[in-house]
């Protein structure tokens, strides 16, 4: 078992899982709050790694990384090393690929919250901040907790993106699935077979939190 | 205060002068929108709301594109559905808009509207009249603690009520509410209720004011058709 494999997918998908929440909270919120082009043409850039195939975004953000772009030598002078190949730059492309896993569980978690609730609170001279705490956030805890745990999950099963940003660096970039990919072509599937294994708890361990929520009154947010 | 709403064009314009005023007038005249306007909850075309503190606070005026959000206006709203926190307890819901420095107006608010039995209860355990009374409760509470300068609006705040007691809470609610100060202007289409009330009627019809006065005048046809409509039913 390669743990030092397993430890950086751990902390990738922790790291990548607090970021997206930090992005995702008041993305969704600003998505769910209205209509009109400008939300429907971000609900589009959000929802695009869905639809991508991973290699294609992991060789736009290797390019836009490294030094041949602006934005890349900007991004090498700040953190003082280039990004691509690096944990950062696999933190990155993580966040980018699994932002609508935590973006879309949100959006619809808060479309059902009923209008009339932020209106209430709105006139009892509640802040649009307090009300999105004390109104909104508790009648979406489902979603966020769907939310968090998909884009943990979506990290730790990633392979596309991580292997063009990130290479298969051992202890810098090298997942649970590129190590079982490297296994593989070794031909030790024994090995594959362990990696593989513990990609699946993970994934079914996920799953089974989602759902046992389901039903617990969490998330209601029609009127009373 | 002008306004385009579907087929409805409103044209309103009054002024409030007694410490309760009713907006009357038949269901889709209009009368909701006019309280959400000035609650904040919607914009106007256009027009002029001001609310007249010691110093007059503009809360809409197209000339100048001013529109105070609705949590920074010093008005209160319960609105027809009660909108009830469902994580909050009753206590909790009457306490939200209170600062906690005037907390013991929860308590007299959970006892003048007959609820301190039902204080530690979540809202979906309650009937439809208990749910509508927190809601008042709430928005009442809330408008007493801003003190002077402040409005209350009831949109149909006991509609359905047991009415035994929905004139005892009205009553209840004067009393306080002139107490403490806190004019309101609440919607009706209850002529019972209106007179109960005593107040000065804003009679309202197809988004515009028709009529403004004691409710001994402005409802004086209205009054007369329904003991008609008893003497008749007497016969």
């Amino acid at each position: 078992m390669d743990f030092e494999a397993l430890w950086l997918t751990l902390r990738l998908a922790a790291s990548t899982t607090a970021i997206l929440l930090l992005i995702a909270l008041p993305l969704a919120w600003w998505i769910a709050s209205g209509k009109g082009a400008g939300r429907a043409v971000v609900q589009a850039l959000v929802a695009l790694p869905l639809v991508l195939p991973p290699t294609v975004l992991g060789f736009y953000l290797l390019v836009m990384l490294g030094p041949l772009t602006a934005p890349g030598r900007m991004l090498t002078h700040l953190f003082g090393h280039a990004l691509a190949f690096s944990f950062s730059g696999l933190l990155i492309g993580s966040a980018l690929y699994s932002l609508p896993f935590a973006v879309q569980p949100l959006v619809a978690g808060f479309g059902v919250v009923d209008r009339g609730y932020v209106e209430a609170a709105a006139t009892l001279g509640a802040s649009p901040w307090r009300t999105f705490w004390s109104v909104v956030m508790p009648l979406s805890r489902a979603s966020l907790l769907t939310s968090a745990v998909l884009a943990f999950t979506h990290t730790v099963g990633e392979f596309g993106v991580v292997l063009m940003i990130g290479g298969n660096i051992p202890g810098a970039t090298q997942t649970l699935s590129i190590s079982l990919y490297d296994q593989v072509q070794d031909f030790n599937y024994r090995a594959a077979n362990r990696t593989a294994l513990v990609l699946v708890v993970i994934s079914l361990a996920a799953l089974i939190v989602i759902y046992s929520r389901r039903g617990s009154g969490l998330g209601r947010g029609e009127l009373v | 205060m002008q306004h385009r709403q579907g087929v409805l064009a409103f044209d309103v314009s009054f002024h409030l002068a007694q410490p309760w005023t009713v907006l009357f007038g038949p269901s889709g005249s209009g009368k909701t929108t006019v309280l959400r306007a000035i609650a904040g909850l919607m914009r106007p075309d256009a027009g002029r709301i001001v609310l007249h503190r010691a110093v007059p606070s503009i809360l809409f005026d197209s000339a100048t594109g001013a529109f105070l959000p609705a949590y920074r206006r010093s008005v209160r709203l319960a609105a027809q559905v009660a909108a009830l926190f469902p994580n909050r307890t009753v206590r909790q819901n009457i306490a939200y808009g209170v600062p906690s420095a005037s907390a013991g107006i929860v308590e007299e608010a959970l006892e003048r509207f007959h609820l301190t039995g039902l204080a530690e209860s979540p809202p979906w355990k309650l009937s439809g009249g208990e749910r509508q009374r927190v809601a008042v409760a709430r928005a009442a509470a809330s408008a007493i603690t801003i003190g002077t300068g402040s409005l209350l609006l009831l949109d149909e705040p006991f509609a359905g009520l047991h009415l035994p007691l929905r004139d005892e809470l009205l009553d209840d609610l004067r009393g306080w509410l002139g107490a403490k100060k806190t004019p309101v202007l609440s919607v009706t289409h209850d002529v019972g209720e209106a007179f109960q009330l005593g107040a000065e009627v804003i009679k309202f019809s197809d988004g515009r004011v028709v009529e403004q006065g004691p409710v001994e005048t402005v409802l004086a046809e209205e009054r007369a058709r329904l003991l008609e409509q008893l003497s008749r039913l007497q016969r």
